[in-house]
């Protein structure tokens, strides 16, 4: 019988705010642990939240094997990578003393705005281990803030969001780029003329999901797909590459996946020069279907792996937007919530927050609005290009993607 | 026995948690496991901030409270202090599942059900299916400095199916859910899964795209839950309203938002994934109307809240789980139901949408309803399917727009998912209503 212990540990320690001040310290330190035991075929898992013994779990694991839950793919091992992406950390006090800081010079700056919602940084210890010699360890530290803002004259429930997501933050280098952000926010601007207009986000949570429910290898092979048959296929604008990328660096989650795959460089290219050349796959999946493994196995700490979504990003195609767009006006979007793709490629969603864009800098918010495309238009001749930049706040090294795409006033 | 730390205010959730998973994959058994778990969440106030722990090991509960009461500045006269004052001190032992635990059901019977269930997705175009059984049976117990002492149990109990379906080049894929308080009513509920299984299969093979622009949307009592949701309960969550007094100012009590039809309630006290006996600060339920025949008439409140805005406490203090802090959530929020027949309200339409199941909402400034399966009317009469990516609307307008509520009602409750509200997801949450008709909504 093999064994393996998953053991995943995360610390936190969280300043909330509240009407712009510091309402609440909050800290936490959760430890998840699980035992899987593999045997003729068969895997077993016991599991639990905090100070439970491993011995516990390892006979809730064995009695688990009674459920008869097949497993006949084998286990890594033979492998031992410990990785630490840990960098900058605040002490407790020093946390609070930075959202004082943050806060005191928003407040001051901006009087006609409220801010709520908080900092907090995360430490997170993830380690695999088992008895064919797997080794893994994964530890990283990030802070994160956000800040939910309002006009203290209007009735939104919130009108706009500042998002700090990386391992350096720095104080003054954000209240710099917040300064620009918030200043922008309170000119008042209107749309670009046209029906057409190129548009940029921060990695479009819509777009992503779409995108890892087509990219997925068992909906690929089952035909439900809308990307099905189209393996060494065109499918999209040749300057578009999209990863499996499980590079810590950049995805702020552990090189491995819950199968204990730890792939060369962290990445499978799944999109290459916009031709389909992968899907992502766990064990069961390229086993069933006869795919290339990828290491895309997801769960919980106690689930039988299996495959649900997989870790995408676009890889940069391009340095410079204001050269991209060569003068014409340009939307950069803030707040883009409820949007959905239908099952045959067409989006729509509400803009909430959204700022005219020259390229380089934020000229002023603009009215609500709502915009519409398709994904292979959006990917396809629309597609403006996958830019790092540092316009905004958001991380250490954000992504910026433009479409060109239809609006509606 | 916690020794609470002097002229401070202090309170203990603890949450044990019992909940069994099984779920087959392509109609192979891929999980099945009961899992138990027990953490809690301490609270200490000095009047000017709030010190929270979540922790895991009981056993050392009393050095958890020391170490956050530490951190704090201790007031003499804390229980003078407004916020303290409004909460409530209840002690009760409420446990109502017991009986007919979800603990006291066999797995295999468990595992029966979901295979019954999973035996209607058999029609060629479904090509993959995900299938999951879900229960959970929760205890918390919560003490204060104050002297508050309760124990209550919650249930819920569901059944998921997600299907993949393909029908040459139509593709799409379909979930349908039911959840319930106890095992027997969901065994009941079996039927159910059958119909929605034809509709969702028949809607990928026959739907077409829709026609953009301003219409009239009929929400099925689905649909109106999560309209009513995210149009207006998160505006009624008083937390957004501290220190706002331009919020106070829009959202006054008494003033008219919806015609006189319209009611709107927040209940804790009802069965289903929204049952809060008794919030995480210790209030008991409350049933609070939001809107009463078409005007404001109440806020969901913790006891901040309510003490910052001089009104009651409405027992809405609720937290994902004990690694959270509770914050204003909703519990069971629906319309209350009209006196319409739905096929009269349908025969009055000369065009417009049903929207009978949704993949998701949202509440901003703006609302919206992502529909997976959505309707065509024409002429008193429901069309063919229709594709739409998002129905929009404002929600300082919307409401004022709803125009006829059946007469035919229901109450639904979430099986996985729930309610978002910043980091704080998934949060179960009752929702429904009756077919509620919007005259005017943004389709796309």
């Amino acid at each position: 019988m093999k064994k393996e212990t998953v053991l995943i540990q995360d610390t936190e320690t969280a300043v909330k705010v509240q009407n712009s001040r510091i309402a609440a310290v909050r800290k936490k330190d959760i430890a998840k642990k699980a035992v899987r035991v593999y045997d003729k075929d068969l895997i077993g898992i016991g599991g639990a939240m905090g100070d439970i013994g491993w011995n516990t779990l390892e006979k809730s694991a064995v009695e688990d094997l009674e459920s008869g839950i097949p497993y006949p793919h084998g286990i890594e091992g033979g492998l031992r990578d410990h990785r630490d992406y840990r960098r900058k950390s605040f002490t407790d006090e020093g946390l609070q003393m930075a959202m004082e800081k943050i806060l005191g010079t928003l407040n001051e700056k901006f009087p006609a705005l409220r801010f709520s919602e908080g900092l907090k940084q995360k430490e997170t210890l993830h380690r695999m281990e088992n008895t064919d010699g797997l080794d893994l360890e994964y530890r990283d530290a990030h802070t994160e803030l956000f800040l939910l803002v309002k006009e203290k004259e209007g009735a939104n429930l919130f009108d706009n969001m500042i998002v700090y997501y990386g391992r350096d933050f720095d104080v003054d280098g954000f209240l710099d780029h917040a300064d620009r952000f918030l200043t922008a926010h309170l000119e008042k601007a209107s749309l670009p003329e046209g029906k057409k207009v190129p548009v940029f986000f921060l990695m479009n949570d819509s777009l992503l999901g779409f995108l890892n429910r087509a990219l997925n290898g068992e909906a690929y092979a089952t035909g439900s797909s809308l990307l099905s048959g189209k393996l060494d296929a065109k499918i999209f604008n040749e300057r578009i590459t999209i990863e499996q990328n499980r590079d810590s660096e950049r995805a702020f989650t552990s090189f491995f996946d819950t199968e204990g795959v730890v792939k060369p460089s962290d990445k499978v290219e799944l999109v290459k020069d916009g031709k389909l050349v992968n899907v992502f796959t766990d064990k069961q999946t390229a086993t069933e279907y006869n795919l290339p493994h990828t290491g895309a196995a997801g769960g919980g700490h106690d689930d039988v792996p299996s495959l649900s979504g997989a870790p995408l990003r676009f890889v940069p195609d391009a340095k410079n937007i204001a050269n991209s767009l060569k003068g014409e006006p340009a939307i950069l979007v803030s707040v883009t919530s409820g949007g959905e793709f239908t099952a045959d490629g067409n989006y729509g969603a509400p803009v909430q927050c959204a700022y005219l864009f020259d390229g380089k800098r934020l000229l002023g918010r603009l009215p609500e609005f709502s915009i519409k495309s398709s994904l292979f238009d959006m990917l396809g001749k629309d597609y403006i290009g996958t830019f790092e930049t540092d316009i905004l706040p958001y991380t250490d090294k954000p992504l910026l993607q433009g479409f060109r795409m239809e609006i509606i006033r | 026995m916690i020794s609470f730390p002097k002229h401070l205010y202090t309170d203990v959730r603890i949450e044990e948690i019992v909940d069994t998973r099984i779920r087959f994959k392509r109609k192979k058994l891929r999980e099945q496991k009961t899992r138990r778990n027990k953490g809690a969440f301490i609270r200490v106030f000095d009047g000017e901030r709030w010190y929270y722990g979540a922790v895991t090991d009981l056993g050392k509960l009393q050095s958890h409270v020391d170490e956050l009461a530490a951190m704090a500045t201790p007031v003499e006269g804390i229980e003078e202090h407004p916020v303290v004052k409004a909460l409530e001190a209840n002690e009760r032992k409420e446990i109502r599942f017991e009986k007919d635990s979800v603990t006291k059901i066999p797995l295999e019977k468990k595992r029966g059900l979901l295979e019954e269930v999973l035996a209607f997705a058999d029609d060629e175009a479904i090509v993959n299916t995900d299938a999951f059984y879900v229960d959970n049976r929760t205890v918390k117990k919560f003490f204060s400095s104050k002297g508050a002492d309760l124990t209550f149990d919650k249930e819920t109990t569901g059944i998921g199916i997600t299907l993949d379906i393909a029908h040459g080049e139509k593709k799409d894929r379909m979930s349908t859910s039911k959840a319930k308080s106890r095992f027997k009513d969901l065994k009941d509920a079996k039927g159910y899964f059958a119909e929605e299984i034809e509709k969702d299969v028949d809607f990928v093979k026959r739907a077409m795209p829709v026609e953009g622009g301003e219409h009239p949307v009929l929400f099925s009592p689905l649909a109106t839950g999560v309209f009513t949701h995210e149009s207006f309960g998160h505006k009624s969550e008083a937390d957004f309203m501290i220190g706002d007094e331009t919020m106070k100012r829009e959202w006054s009590i008494g003033k008219e938002i919806g015609p006189e039809i319209l009611s709107i309630v927040d209940d804790g006290g009802v069965e289903g994934s929204g049952l809060t006996p008794f919030d995480e600060e210790g209030t008991a339920a409350k049933k609070t109307h939001l809107i009463k025949e078409g005007r404001l008439a109440g806020r969901l409140h913790s006891a901040l809240t309510s003490a910052s805005l001089q009104e009651e406490p409405t027992g809405n203090a609720r937290a994902v789980d004990f690694t959270f802090e509770p914050i204003v959530r909703m519990t069971t929020t629906y319309i209350e139901k009209g006196e319409t027949p739905l096929q009269e309200i349908i025969q009055s339409m000369d065009k417009g949408y049903l929207v009978d199941t949704i993949k998701h909402g949202s509440g901003m400034s703006t609302f919206t309803i992502a529909p997976a399966r959505a309707y065509r009317i024409e002429n008193g009469e429901i069309k063919e399917p229709v594709k739409i990516s998002v129905v929009t609307g404002s929600v300082f307008e919307t409401l004022a727009h709803v125009e006829k509520l059946s007469s035919e009602f229901e109450l639904l409750s979430f099986v996985g998912g729930g309610c978002g509200k910043m980091e704080q997801f998934p949060l179960p949450v009752g929702f429904g209503g009756p077919y509620t008709l919007v005259s005017k909504l943004k389709v796309q």
